[in-house]
């Protein structure tokens, strides 16, 4: 297993945010930087995955042909693309199942999942095309879309590496003008986390990740960028406090560009995110020195990120079901945070254990 | 404007089933063939009694002013019906609103409100845009309004809430300063806004924070001097006095047809009634 390092570390910060807001009403929910900052670890979350593209396309698949690239990448997302239908099925089952044994029929309702129960024919279809969402199950959706496209990425940056960046921010430009969106259904709506915005912080990612280009003028200002940063960083804290956002109705045309918009990742959003990427780059050597465990732990769940991801996301499911029986205490939202943190340490150690019993098979046997 | 964004309850079949849902209130499209038909808002008009411009209520849904909401004026959304023949309402929240329980989407609260609104407000073309996501809380639905209202520009917000957070035990002080500056935003953006309350379910009735949640909702409304339809007491009511009607589908939880009925006729009457108190503030823009 590779040791501890800087985006690991932050992968695994954003997976441990994302279960704690995932809870709502959750008492711990107000020490998240969301609380303080304009985006949140949504934002961080597919940024990182942009980057870990970037290190596999330099990395593990550099060598391959254009075929092998986009088989070995198709493959990725053919993953997340299970891993997201199998935990909407199990939360969906988890649902039901709660209905029955607490006799609570509302629970099937929760998280946008009665279409399943009600409109059975056409939610099921929409399960399979990603059409019919879970609420706080939406992101593995965008994940899945970005994987599909990453064989593009990895190819337009393997062939016209200057197109990558203005196609991006084109695709980009042209949602938060529009305002086009993915649609849902059978619920009439749209996607949580539009892919065609979204897209553009995951190819910034990518783009950042290496060491050449913007990457590699990063990397060269990165105090200059970290002076810059600090202005915007408190800006977003001192909105976020204040509970800040625009006026739809003051803003001018298109609306969306000035909005703090999640779905469409408005520019605030994005720009207060790079920002606190800027401040933040580096810090996990700090961070290290100053807690090593923290820092082993968080990059242990974030080698493992799909894996402890899908666990989290049913985690805090199960662990709102337990609410709703129980009540919301803060000694037993103490209890879930803790027993969260110690499963989704459990499901990354079994991950990478499991992962190294092939090479232990040998030795055995001898 | 995206594909497949807005669920326009106009048009089509969506109109003819707002005509089926006009045929289902027989009794309140008779009440209205007498005068009551109501011109909206003549000029600086705005003056008429009351009671005489409120649609009446059918029999089965019928509840005292007094469960239901108290007047409160809504500037905007009536001077967009001084200006325009179109209005937009967004209607936001959870399974209420998406309809769970009801036959088709024509029998959604969202659809036979539009209905009524458009009886009673002859020569208006209502447009509600339906935005129920089942089972979400205050403050996911809070982070949909905020895009839904930059997107759309409605002229008034209906915001169902308060049942998840119930069930899902956020703290009713988180969950009324997620409501409060919700509506301090849109008030602050020149958009009225509805409460529309938690549900009576006879299950729920003992249910301390589903009472605490439900008061929370109240308490932010009156300190908000915003509209709030209590459904809870008016669907109280109902059950108290008509044990016999079923407002509720075969779960126990959420409404059926008629209960849908109820609920787009107590929410129009709850409008309606604001619409036309004597004095309106003009708007603020």
């Amino acid at each position: 297993m590779r040791a501890p390092n800087e985006i690991d570390f932050w992968r695994g910060f954003a997976l441990v945010t994302i279960f704690i807001n995932h809870i709502p009403g959750l008492y711990f929910e107000r020490f998240t930087f969301r609380n303080v900052s304009l985006s949140d670890s949504a934002e961080l979350f597919v940024f990182l995955a942009g980057v870990a593209l970037r290190k596999l396309v330099e990395g593990p698949v550099a060598g391959l042909k254009p075929g092998a690239i986009v088989f070995r990448l198709e493959g990725r997302a053919l993953n997340v693309y299970v891993a997201q239908t199998v935990i909407t099925e199990v939360a969906i089952a988890l649902l039901a199942a709660a209905s029955l044994l607490l006799d609570a029929p509302f629970m099937i309702d929760w998280h946008n999942a009665s279409a399943v129960f009600n409109q059975p024919v056409e939610a099921h279809i929409g399960l399979v095309l990603l059409t019919h969402q879970l609420g706080y199950f939406n992101i593995l959706p965008l994940y899945v879309v970005l994987m599909f496209v990453a064989p593009l990425i990895a190819l337009t940056h393997r062939y016209a590496p200057a197109a990558l960046a203005p196609a991006s921010f084109a695709i980009y430009a042209f949602a938060l003008i529009s305002g086009i969106n993915f649609p849902t259904w059978p619920v009439e709506g749209t996607w949580f986390f539009n892919p065609l915005s979204w897209q553009f912080i995951y190819c910034l990612g990518f783009i950042l990740g290496g060491a050449d280009g913007l990457g590699g003028f990063a990397r060269r200002h990165r105090q200059s960028l970290r002076r810059l940063a600090i202005p915007i960083v408190a800006a977003g804290a001192v909105l976020a406090l204040m509970n800040f956002s625009p006026s739809p109705i003051s803003v001018p045309q298109p609306k969306l560009l000035f909005m703090f918009d999640k779905t469409f990742l408005s520019p605030a959003r994005l720009v207060h995110s790079l920002a606190l990427t800027a401040l933040f780059a580096g810090a996990f050597a700090t961070i290290e020195r100053w807690s090593p465990a923290g820092g082993k732990f968080l990059s242990l769940l974030g080698r493992n990120s799909l894996n402890v991801f899908c666990a989290a996301s049913l985690l805090s499911l199960i662990c709102q079901i337990v609410r709703f029986v129980y009540g919301g205490h803060v000694a037993t939202d103490a209890l879930i945070v803790i027993l969260g943190l110690t499963v989704m340490g459990l499901v990354a150690w079994a991950s990478e254990w499991r992962a190294r019993l092939p090479a232990d098979r040998p030795a055995r046997a001898r | 404007m995206g594909f497949g964004m807005a669920r326009k309850t106009t048009g089509g079949s969506a109109r003819a089933g707002a005509l089926a849902a006009l045929v289902c209130l027989a009794p309140l499209a008779h009440a209205q063939d007498a005068p009551s038909s109501v011109a909206p808002l003549a000029g600086s008009g705005a003056s008429a009694p009351t009671a005489m411009v409120a649609p009446p209520l059918s029999a089965s849904c019928d509840v005292p002013a007094s469960d239901l909401a108290g007047p409160i004026a809504l500037p905007n959304f009536t001077a967009a019906l001084q200006k325009r023949e179109t209005v937009t309402i967004l209607a936001i929240g959870s399974s209420s609103t998406a309809g769970t329980g009801s036959s088709n989407t024509a029998k959604t609260y969202p659809s036979q409100l539009e209905a009524i609104l458009e009886k009673t407000l002859k020569g208006e073309d209502v447009i509600i845009i339906n935005r129920g996501l089942p089972g979400e809380v205050a403050q996911s639905t809070a982070e949909r309004i905020k895009s839904e209202v930059a997107l759309k520009k409605p002229d008034l917000v209906l915001w169902q809430t308060g049942t998840n957070d119930a069930l899902a035990r956020v703290p009713a002080s988180d969950f009324a300063a997620t409501v409060r500056s919700t509506v301090q935003w849109l008030k602050d953006n020149q958009t009225d806004v509805a409460l529309v309350g938690l549900q009576y379910a006879p299950r729920l009735a003992r249910d301390s924070n589903y009472a605490e949640i439900r008061d929370a909702l109240k308490r932010v409304a009156a300190e908000e001097n915003v509209l709030y339809v209590s459904r809870y007491d008016a669907m109280r009511f109902i059950a108290q006095t008509r044990a016999n009607l079923h407002l509720m589908a075969q779960d126990g939880f959420h409404l059926n047809d008629l209960g849908y009925q109820c609920m787009a006729e107590h929410v129009a009457h709850a409008l309606i009634v604001s619409l036309f108190m004597k004095k309106v503030r003009p708007a603020a823009n």
